[in-house]
């Protein structure tokens, strides 16, 4: 039975493995305050990544006043997360505005910028998709991937947390995290 | 939840510095609270919109999976969405309300065991078992209870098949320079499918609310749940009674699980019951039979009428028996028909009633006109629309000549041969024997078993003589019941008929599950005219009279549908909805009728009540009518036409 067993696991192993490049993953851009910035620095901490761009009319402000949400919820263990907001504008989203936005929502965030080929190769990595377009009176907007990345504390992507759920599901998930530290897979 | 007054914040403050990007789509409703009210669950229909479809899928950890075995025996509310999908109102609308219905299963266990929702990716090329994996991870934070699969597959070419029948089209958005953008443009559609695999409902971006789902979801499981119990109670109404049931039973029909129980003719071979017996000591409930004292019930007679009663040559052309409209099988009427059909398909204007019990009544038709069974069997035989005798004599002349009928009459009759009286009272003492009661309900008011009657039924007693106070019509006393009070009343059935309100379309079922919704002007352009039909005033000529139709006894109802002088309502149900909304107001609406304001579930329970008065003879009765002969056309007979190839049949 128990040999029985074991087999099964490898054989379940052996279809995990993927068949690609795994989601995530490790990056640089320039930071708000125009520093270069390495995700890696933020080993230990639980990251919460979001792809969004500061002109957006909806989806990034709630999805950012959401992040600040969960940081208060947190209390103490606030400390061992960290917010991080990519733009995925880069044309219009330097870091001076940035700086002016993420503040609004948390004075721990972190705002991301970098040039576009930069951003795309991030993006990829995430799998987030984005793209223009023109408003009709004048400007634009951007379409983009609004899902939340939580990231363990040793860089891994832990689990995609779709537009639209409550702060109170992304404290949950980021107490799992901080209490089962190892990764386990769930 | 306190989220949502700070995104209204974020709104206001987006709005006020970004003047020029205000303009967007707003949110969908199914972010929100529901802003409109809901109909009640279980008040509406969900009618089958066609097979789901069913297709190969990789599961999170990779294994590939068959759509229909994740489906399982539950509900499900399949969405398709790819994780990537940039638009609010889109898969993150599907996410946000399937979050919201699995954080609803915490609290109602019945949903998290009937309802399965399933996610299925349209992008396998970004969406690997990987990528879903990771989305699934979230899901358990909605609490366990209930299940959650996230499904991708292996790749476009298996995706189609699946799209296809799903209708989902799916289309990659380019950029400007023409590439993949890594966005599909897609219509957001979620699917409701029952355990039969049939889709009951597609909800697009404006319907996707969690209120509006769960509705849908509790009304398919409480119709479900009355169409199971109305099938445990028929199987077990069928362990011991092979006979009861009709030879084609449509009920259940409307769902997709009907089967028939028809049992061919050929192997019903009935076994003859003591009919006297019901006459000399009725069931349970029920009073002594009222005999004429000039008819007294004598065995000779029964069999003789029951002899008559099956056979086909009282008919002008000889093909149409008393038990032709008054199947033993059908509760002794007609269950496919809401009005009758006479020979050579005349269309008789009203329902045929259940001889069950017309012992006790002292009005017989829909209209009163006759008072005893001996005279009223001559209204059929002479009715064109019914057997289409012309003349009593000929039909005396008829059976005189029947060399099975010799000495039959004289034997029961003390000598006397058939006549007009003498046919009337030998039909009349077969019908008289027809008598049920002993059912759940008399068991348990006047067995005093309080075990024999249900807890619904129970309290849709209470109804019956309270609330709903049935009882003032259908009258229930300390000794026994018969449920009729020999009155005639003004429903507003016959008035509605008559003024020619009905519903625009009508709902036809073409096979089980399967119904279409056909326009009226349809069916006029195929169907007669209704007849006029105006009550009881076509017997008085007393405008008072109007649309007044008897009161029937409701013993073995549910065996008798469908029900009122015209067929019109199908179901017991139907009938209940019909007399708590207060019948139809009409000019001469008896005052006893009006608005009931029952509730879901105490409809339910009246319902349950009427389903309690089934006869425990029932089953004894209808064998007894197949071990009854079957009189036909045969050689010999005045009708036989010598030579003739086709056999009369």
């Amino acid at each position: 039975m128990q040999t029985k067993g074991v087999i099964c696991l490898l054989g379940l192993l052996l279809f995990l493995v993927p068949a690609h490049a795994a989601t995530g993953g490790d990056f640089s851009l320039t930071d708000q305050h125009g520093k270069p910035f390495q995700l890696q620095q933020l080993r230990g901490k639980v990251v919460l990544l979001f792809f969004g761009y500061t002109s957006c009319p909806d989806v990034c402000p709630t999805e950012l006043a959401g992040i600040s949400r969960v940081l208060k919820l947190l209390k103490a263990d606030a400390a061992k997360v960290q917010g991080v907001f990519v733009s995925v504008d880069p044309g219009r989203d330097s870091p001076k505005v940035l700086a002016e936005y993420v503040r609004y929502f948390d004075e721990s965030l972190i705002g991301l910028t970098g040039s576009p080929s930069e951003i795309e190769t991030v993006a990829k990595q995430y799998q987030v998709s984005y793209s223009k377009h023109p408003n009709p009176g004048g400007g634009y907007a951007m379409d983009h991937t609004a899902n939340l990345y939580v990231i363990d504390p040793n860089g891994k992507l832990f689990a995609i947390v779709p537009y639209g759920f409550p702060p109170e599901h992304v404290v949950d998930v980021v107490k799992e995290i901080l209490t089962n530290p190892a990764g386990k897979d769930l | 939840m306190s989220f949502l007054p700070v995104t209204f914040l974020m709104f206001l403050l987006s709005a006020v510095t970004l003047p020029s990007e205000a303009a967007d789509s707003p949110v969908a409703p199914g972010y929100g609270p529901l802003e409109y009210a809901l109909s009640e669950v279980g008040s509406y229909q969900l009618p089958a919109l066609g097979k789901a479809g069913d297709g190969k899928v990789l599961d999170t950890t990779g294994r590939v999976r068959r759509l229909y075995d994740l489906f399982g025996k539950q509900y499900v509310l399949l969405a398709f969405i790819y994780s990537s999908c940039s638009d609010v109102n889109g898969c993150p609308l599907t996410s946000h309300v399937f979050y919201s219905i699995k954080a609803q299963m915490k609290h109602d266990p019945e949903l998290a065991r009937h309802l399965k929702l399933i996610s299925l990716s349209f992008d396998p090329e970004v969406d690997t078992p990987e990528v879903m994996k990771l989305y699934a991870n979230n899901f358990r934070y909605a609490g366990r209870a209930g299940e959650w699969q996230f499904v991708t597959t292996e790749s476009e070419e298996k995706l189609r098949p699946i799209l296809r029948d799903y209708h989902q089209e799916v289309q990659r958005q380019l950029t400007d320079d023409g590439k993949y953008s890594g966005a599909y443009s897609h219509v957001l559609r979620v699917f409701l499918i029952d355990p039969q695999k049939q889709i009951r409902n597609i909800y697009s971006v404006a319907f996707l609310h969690k209120d509006l789902l769960l509705n849908d979801v509790r009304t398919l499981l409480q119709q479900n749940r009355a169409a199971e119990m109305a099938l445990a109670g028929q199987g077990r109404q069928k362990q011991s009674a092979v006979f009861s049931g009709p030879g084609d039973d449509k009920h259940g029909y409307e769902q997709l699980a009907y089967q028939t129980h028809s049992l061919a003719l050929d192997s019903r071979r009935g076994k003859a019951a003591d009919l006297m017996a019901y006459v000399v000591k009725p069931p349970l409930g029920l009073p002594k039979v009222p005999v004429p004292a000039d008819n007294p019930v004598k065995e000779k007679k029964v069999q003789l009428g029951r002899k008559l009663f099956f056979d086909r040559r009282l008919s002008l052309n000889n093909t149409i028996s008393c038990a032709m409209c008054h199947i033993p099988e059908q509760g002794f009427s007609s269950n496919e028909l809401a009005m009758a059909v006479g020979i050579e398909g005349r269309t008789v204007r009203r329902n045929s009633p259940t001889i069950y019990n017309a012992a006790y009544a002292k009005l017989l038709f829909h209209d009163g006109r006759e008072d005893t069974l001996e005279q009223q069997i001559w209204g059929p035989l002479l009715a064109a629309s019914e057997m289409g005798n012309p003349s009593v004599g000929y039909v005396l002349n008829k059976i005189r000549h029947i060399a099975e009928y010799d000495g039959r009459f004289e034997a029961a009759f003390n000598g006397r041969h058939v006549s007009m009286e003498t046919l009337g009272m030998a039909l009349a003492s077969y019908e008289r024997t027809l008598v049920s009661g002993a059912s759940a309900f008399d068991v348990w008011y006047y067995g005093n078993d309080p075990a024999a009657l249900s807890a619904a039924a129970q309290r849709g007693f209470r109804i019956f003589t309270g609330k709903g106070n049935c009882v003032a019509c259908h009258l229930i006393n300390e000794r026994y019941a018969l449920f009729m009070d020999n009155g005639l009343h003004n429903t507003g059935i016959g008035y509605r008929e008559s003024m020619g309100i009905r519903p625009e379309k009508e709902r036809i079922f073409v096979a089980p599950g399967v119904s279409i919704d056909v326009d009226r002007s349809v069916i006029d352009q195929v169907g007669a005219a209704p007849p006029k039909d105006l009550g009881r005033y076509e017997i008085t000529q007393n405008p008072h009279d109007r649309w007044k139709y008897k009161t029937p006894g409701l013993r073995n109802i549910a065996l008798t549908a469908p029900y009122m002088h015209n067929g019109s309502l199908s179901t017991l149900q139907e009938v209940v909805d019909f007399y708590d909304q207060g019948g139809v107001p009409n000019e001469g609406l008896d005052p006893l009728i009006k608005p009931l304001h029952l509730s879901a579930q105490e409809k339910q329970d009246l319902v349950a009540f009427l389903q309690s008065l089934t006869g425990d003879n029932v089953d004894q009765l209808v064998a007894d009518a197949f071990a009854a002969p079957v009189g036909d056309l045969k050689k010999g007979d005045p009708d036989w036409v010598r030579g003739t190839e086709v056999e009369v049949r």
